[in-house]
């Protein structure tokens, strides 16, 4: 299974299979929290390379398995580290958005990606484009009173967070994609 | 790194509540801090949440680095606010700040304001903390699916939620067996040098087997669901979850607490309110 094949339709269908896929994202994702870590000569920039399992189970496995992985992910991965399931979860709503766009990138995509490494590509600048449009969310951190204006969420939250993810997936789906696919013909999926 | 789920506040007040209302509770809180900037109203709101987090038992040797990252976290989140905002403070003119000195670099003024705006905030987050770490540590594991599933959470959802805890130990232990193995090779992901790019690379080892692996052992768990018929009709849960008159009481009182929180944010607590002592003179 993957999205690459499915219809716009079947892009939505929640079947046992997107079900599993889903849970061992956000499981993933919770579990790589141990690899983040802070660009240097910054204070606030972490990398987190887990982040790219939201955007590859989206591309992978549809809008439903990448909205999961991030929110699901992004909640646990706070859970784990104390800072709770619900705190922010605006963030983790993000992180569910981005999931769901990568999640719709094939389907938009699928004329170009006639060959691997353009279908590699498409991951690359599809996860690109989840990112830095599924954060905006986190503008409501105005709202929720975490950041006193847009000043602070451009300069302290979206800014670093777009940054260092979007160096995250830009590499790393490509990657787990490149890895994915020969197994997935083999599997006959 | 120990990332299972810990049941810490096993047979505690809180853990012998109905998870629901732990899930609640938080969210009725949250929708109520942040509609508070008069520091008053939030060091009582804090000192709830304290109390709350005292009755899930949890030991603080067992969660000490939690706190340590939140109390991190929410300072560096604090400075920077007070920082790059340069000062300013909503609804509070810039010409009537008691200011004490001025930031070097950043110009940014340091007030009496802007430390209310501070402390506020700090309280604001710890409290928040403080209702989270029951939900991480006084819910068990196995509870979490039928919590969300009679939250009217859809399901599939709630299955899956559920199913994430139960894949999330054996995935650690993965994880950890890939490392072992990577590094018997001369894997190291601690290595310095090479910058950013270099140590996003170095994880690849160890995502990319772990993902493949994860995803083609998930065969298993798809034929077992598809041979139960997973998904064919409405599904029941092993585990029942009532609330009884205490679990209602308590959900009450966070209700009441949001109520009347929302009422006085209508009265001016969501106006900043800056603490006597903080001004000079």
């Amino acid at each position: 299974m993957s999205t690459m094949g499915m219809s716009r339709s079947g892009l939505w269908e929640v079947s046992s299979r997107v079900i599993v896929y889903a849970a061992i994202g956000a499981a993933l994702y919770a579990i790589s929290a141990q690899f983040s870590f802070l660009i240097p000569g910054t204070a606030s920039v972490s990398v987190r390379p887990g982040f790219a399992f939201v955007t590859f189970f989206g591309f992978a496995f549809g809008p439903i398995a990448g909205l999961f992985t991030g929110l699901v992910g992004n909640a646990l991965a706070d859970q784990i580290s104390g800072w709770g399931l619900l705190t922010s979860w605006n963030w983790s709503l993000a992180a569910g958005v981005v999931g769901l766009l990568a999640g719709l990138a094939p389907s938009f995509l699928k004329s170009w990606m006639g060959t691997p490494s353009r279908m590699l590509a498409a991951a690359a600048v599809g996860s690109a484009v989840a990112v830095i449009v599924g954060y905006l969310i986190v503008i409501s951190d105005i709202v929720l009173g975490t950041a006193e204006n847009l000043n602070v969420v451009f300069a302290d939250n979206y800014g670093p967070v777009v940054v260092s993810n979007v160096i995250t997936v830009v590499i790393l789906t490509p990657i787990l994609l490149a890895a994915w696919q020969p197994i997935k013909e083999q599997m006959g999926r | 790194m120990n990332v299972a789920p810990r049941y810490l506040g096993r047979g505690s007040w809180l853990a012998r509540r109905d998870p629901r209302v732990l899930i609640l509770a938080i969210a009725l809180y949250v929708f109520a801090v942040v509609q508070v900037w008069d520091g008053r109203l939030m060091a009582v709101l804090a000192v709830i949440a304290f109390l709350y987090y005292r009755t899930a038992g949890i030991p603080i040797r067992a969660v000490r680095f939690q706190w340590a990252y939140v109390l991190i976290f929410v300072g560096f989140i604090v400075t920077t606010n007070t920082i790059i905002t340069g000062g300013e403070l909503r609804g509070i003119d810039p010409r009537s700040v008691h200011t004490y000195f001025h930031l070097p670099l950043f110009g940014t003024p340091v007030s009496a304001e802007s430390m209310s705006y501070a402390i506020t905030q700090l309280l604001r987050f710890l409290s928040m903390a403080a209702l989270g770490f029951p939900i991480a540590f006084a819910i068990g594991p196995s509870d979490i699916g039928p919590a969300f599933a009679r939250l009217h959470v859809p399901d599939r959802f709630a299955y899956a939620i559920d199913l994430t805890f139960r894949f999330i130990p054996s995935l650690a232990s993965e994880m950890r067996t890939t490392i072992d193995a990577q590094r018997i090779r001369g894997y190291d992901y601690e290595r310095a040098g090479r910058g950013p790019l270099g140590r996003i690379r170095r994880t690849v080892p160890v995502l990319v087997p772990v993902t493949i692996n994860a995803i083609v052992g998930a065969e298993d768990t798809i034929d077992a669901m598809d041979l139960r018929c997973f998904g064919t009709g409405h599904r029941t849960w092993l585990r029942e979850l009532a609330m009884d008159r205490t679990d209602r009481a308590l959900l009450a009182g966070f209700a009441l607490l949001f109520l009347v929180v929302t009422v006085l944010a209508f009265n001016g607590a969501s106006n900043l309110w800056v603490f006597p002592f903080l001004i000079p003179g």
